[in-house]
C-alpha cells in the first residue's frame, strides 16, 4: 500500500486491514465502525485495484474502483496507491 | 439456568387497540422483549425489538412517519421488518436486522408471539365467538400488576376468595360452603361451583334490574371457569331465578356474562392483566356496557394489591410449599398444563437458537 502525498510504502499483512497498518505507522484516518457499514474512512484510490470489503459503497462504485475502504478492505493489485 | 416460567412459542395479547394510534408508538414489554408497537402503512400494526440498531435507544419513544418508525435519538427510520429503511445523511444497507415479532390486530386486541417466529402461525389465535357476535357486547381494561402471571391464573380459577377481596360486589358466605369440581380436557381446565337457592349479592342483583328481573328473589348462582394455554381464562358467571335451570335457563329468567381475562407476562413477576366482560344481552346499550366496566374495573382492582403482596411473600420465601388444597385444583392443574407446554419448548429450542436478540444480516 503506497500513500500518494509521501510516497511511503507499506507491507499489509494477511491478517491485518489497510486501517490497522497506517495507524501502526502513525498516519492518521477517521475511523467508527470497522466493518465497512458507516462510511467514516471512505479514502481516494490513485492507482491499483481495491478488494472491496465493504457493504457502505454501492456495486456501481465497487467496479468503478474510485474509493476504498480501508478499515475492511484490502487489495487485488500488488500496490494500492491511496489518496492520503 | 433456572426453567422459564412461561412459554413464549404462543401468542399473547400484547395491547388493546385502541392503545396504539397515530403517529405514537406503544413500548411495552412482553415475556421479557422489549417490543415498540406502531401503525405501519395503512395503519397495519407492527411490532419490531425496541432498540434503535445505531445507539440502543429506545425506538417506542420516537415517532411514525410515513409508515416509518422514526427514532426520536438521532431520526433513523426502522420498518416493520427491523430493517433500517432511511437515515439523514447515511447509507443504511449494511446496518444489521433487528427482530421483528409476528403480531395481528384482532378482536379489537393487539396479539403477539414473543418467540421463535418461525414457529408464528395466525391460526393458532383462539376464536373468540363474544368479539365477533352481534348479539353479544364487550368491555373491559388493563391492569399492570407486580405479580407472577400464574398468581393471577391461580385467582382466576378459584373463585373463593370472591367473598374477602370482593365482599361488597360479589362476594358471599354461600361461595365458601360450595365446593367446587376440576376437569382437565387435554390443555383446559374447567373449575365450577354451582349455589342454589341463595339470595344474589349486589353486583348481581344490579345485573338482575338491568336484565328486567326482579333482585330480591331466591336465584341459582354458577361460577364455571375455563383456562386454555397459554394463560386466558373465560368465566361463565351469573344467576338465574331459582329452579329455572340455572345455567340453562332461559334467558328471560337469567342475568349472565362470560369474564374474560387475558393474563400477559411482562417479566417473571409482573403482568399486563387485560379484563372484561362479554354479555349477550342488550348488547346494544352503550351505556350498560360503560356502567359493568366501571364496576367490574373497581372489583377487578381490588385484587392488586393481594397479589403484589403475595409475590413480595413469595420472593421472600422462595422455598416454602405453598398448600394446595381442594379450592386450589382449578390453579394447580393449569400450572400442570404451563409446565407441559414449557417442556416441550424446552425440548424444541436445545436444536433451535430462539433467543438471539438481534437478527444480523450477512454482508
Amino acid at each position: 500500500m503506497k500513500i500518494h502525498s509521501t510516497g511511503e510504502v507499506f507491507e499489509v499483512g494477511s491478517d491485518q486491514s489497510i486501517f490497522e497498518v497506517l495507524e501502526d505507522n502513525g498516519v492518521f484516518l477517521a475511523v467508527s465502525c470497522e466493518s465497512g457499514v458507516c462510511g467514516t474512512c471512505q479514502t481516494g484510490v490513485i492507482s491499483g485495484v481495491p478488494d472491496h470489503r465493504d457493504v457502505f459503497l454501492t456495486d456501481k462504485e465497487h467496479a468503478q474502483g474510485k474509493f476504498v475502504m480501508p478499515c475492511c478492505s484490502r487489495s487485488k493489485s500488488a500496490i494500492l496507491e491511496l489518496d492520503l | 439456568m433456572s426453567q422459564p416460567t412461561f412459554p413464549k412459542n404462543t401468542w399473547y395479547v400484547a395491547a388493546m387497540s385502541d392503545e396504539v394510534a397515530g403517529s405514537k408508538p406503544l413500548g411495552r414489554k412482553i415475556c421479557g422483549e422489549s417490543i415498540a408497537f406502531y401503525r405501519s402503512h395503512e395503519n397495519e400494526i407492527a411490532a419490531v425489538l425496541d432498540f434503535c440498531p445505531h445507539r440502543g435507544a429506545a425506538l417506542s419513544l420516537g415517532y411514525v412517519e410515513d409508515g416509518l418508525l422514526v427514532c426520536g435519538y438521532h431520526g433513523l427510520k426502522m420498518g416493520a421488518d427491523g430493517k433500517t429503511k432511511e437515515m439523514p445523511l447515511q447509507r443504511v444497507k449494511g446496518f444489521p436486522c433487528m427482530k421483528s415479532y409476528a403480531v395481528e390486530e384482532r378482536y379489537g386486541f393487539i396479539w403477539v408471539w414473543p418467540g421463535d417466529q418461525a414457529q408464528a402461525d395466525k391460526s393458532l389465535i383462539p376464536h373468540l365467538e363474544w368479539a365477533v357476535n352481534p348479539e353479544w357486547a364487550y368491555g373491559g381494561g388493563l391492569y399492570h400488576i407486580n405479580c407472577d402471571y400464574r398468581l393471577m391464573v391461580d385467582n382466576l380459577m378459584d373463585l373463593t376468595h370472591e367473598t374477602y377481596v370482593h365482599a361488597s360486589s360479589i362476594g358471599q358466605k354461600e361461595i365458601d360452603e360450595s365446593p367446587v369440581s376440576t376437569q382437565v380436557e387435554g390443555d383446559k381446565v374447567i373449575t365450577s361451583r354451582f349455589m342454589e337457592n341463595i339470595m344474589a349479592p349486589p353486583f348481581w342483583q344490579a345485573a338482575l334490574r338491568g336484565n328486567g328481573l326482579a333482585d330480591d328473589v331466591l336465584v341459582d348462582r354458577w361460577q364455571i371457569c375455563r383456562f386454555s394455554p397459554p394463560s386466558h381464562v373465560m368465566i361463565d358467571v351469573g344467576v338465574a331465578h331459582a329452579g329455572h335451570g340455572g345455567f340453562d335457563a332461559p334467558a328471560d329468567k337469567k342475568a349472565s356474562s362470560t369474564v374474560v381475562d387475558f393474563i400477559t407476562p411482562e417479566t417473571e413477576t409482573s403482568i399486563w392483566y387485560f379484563w372484561g366482560m362479554a354479555r349477550n344481552f342488550k348488547p346494544e346499550d352503550q351505556a350498560l356496557t360503560d356502567t359493568i366496566r366501571d364496576g367490574q374495573g373497581k372489583i377487578f382492582a381490588e385484587d392488586l394489591e393481594v397479589l403484589e403482596r403475595q409475590q413480595e411473600n413469595l420472593l421472600a420465601f422462595p422455598d416454602y410449599n405453598l398448600l394446595k388444597l381442594d379450592i386450589d385444583a382449578g390453579g394447580v392443574q393449569s400450572r400442570r398444563v404451563i409446565d407441559r407446554i414449557i417442556a416441550k419448548e424446552q425440548v424444541k429450542s436445545s436444536t433451535i437458537q430462539t433467543d438471539a436478540p438481534l437478527q444480523t444480516v450477512s454482508f
